[in-house]
């Protein structure tokens, strides 16, 4: 897994590539936990991201948590298809916005 | 009526893996799951995200998280049928049976951090049993190979 993170006009977006299984979701956990701490509005892209198990969910719960109790923004985009299974069997696309790329997130935090 | 038995016709073995029990592993576990379902990605992806799910379990709690045991991942294919079989040596267990079923139509602030593991396995396979044999626990899944 990689992660890196970009700074819009008025949002932080945190890109993440590769494998976010049980061995890399602490990286993530540390990673987007300070990024929500610091920037009211985040977007997570995972154009690049190609797996994901209940260890990453349980990092993007926390994550989505924690930016409400802050009152701040926070959505995910660039789902591949396998991906988005994953999210809808858990229940997730109803608790977590997700969008097609991050421009779009963006003027969903802006509306 | 009976509906009738589940028949794994021309079934053969795809893969035999010695799993050492620790997180670090499960990678490449996954990397020769994809190895041996070169066509299949969509496939390789369930059982991957299903073996990850029930191997953490087993080595965080069945298992206590003792790094020095083996688990075993076979995987083989039917006509019709994905089947992955994994067997441990920790006392009985079912997840199945045990993990309580997740409310998913909580809102954000109710819904609880982590529980979701077996219900994804449940959710994305066909079939899941476990077994206790008297070494330890078997568990069976099976996956149609109708996308």
């Amino acid at each position: 897994m990689h992660i890196t993170d970009e700074t819009l006009t008025d949002a932080q977006v945190v890109h993440v590539s590769g494998r976010l299984d049980s061995t890399t979701s602490p990286l993530l956990e540390q990673y987007l936990l300070s990024v929500v701490e610091s920037h009211p509005r985040v977007i997570v892209d995972f154009t690049r991201l190609d797996y994901i198990s209940s260890a990453g969910l349980r990092v993007l719960l926390m994550a989505a948590k924690k930016s409400r109790a802050r009152s701040g923004a926070f959505a995910l985009c660039a789902l591949k298809p396998a991906l988005r299974e994953v999210f809808e069997i858990s229940g997730f696309l109803s608790i977590i916005a997700v969008h097609p790329d991050a421009e779009s997130a963006r003027q969903a935090f802006s509306s | 009526m009976a509906t009738p038995p589940v028949e794994l016709r021309n079934k053969r073995l795809l893969l035999d893996y010695q799993l050492p029990s620790q997180l670090g592993e499960i990678a490449k576990l996954a990397e020769a799951v994809e190895g041996v379902l070169p066509n299949r990605p969509d496939l390789a992806f369930t059982a991957n995200l299903c073996l990850e799910e029930l191997i953490t379990n087993t080595i965080n709690y069945g298992l206590s998280g003792a790094p020095d045991r083996v688990i075993r991942v076979r995987i083989s294919l039917s006509d019709d049928w994905l089947e992955i079989l994994l067997k441990d040596d920790a006392p009985p267990f079912d997840p199945f049976a045990e993990a309580p079923t997740p409310d998913l139509d909580l809102d954000i602030d109710e819904r609880p951090i982590g529980g979701l593991g077996v219900h994804m396995v449940k959710s994305m396979m066909d079939a899941a049993h476990a077994y206790y044999d008297g070494s330890g626990n078997l568990i069976v899944l099976l996956k149609t190979l109708r996308s």
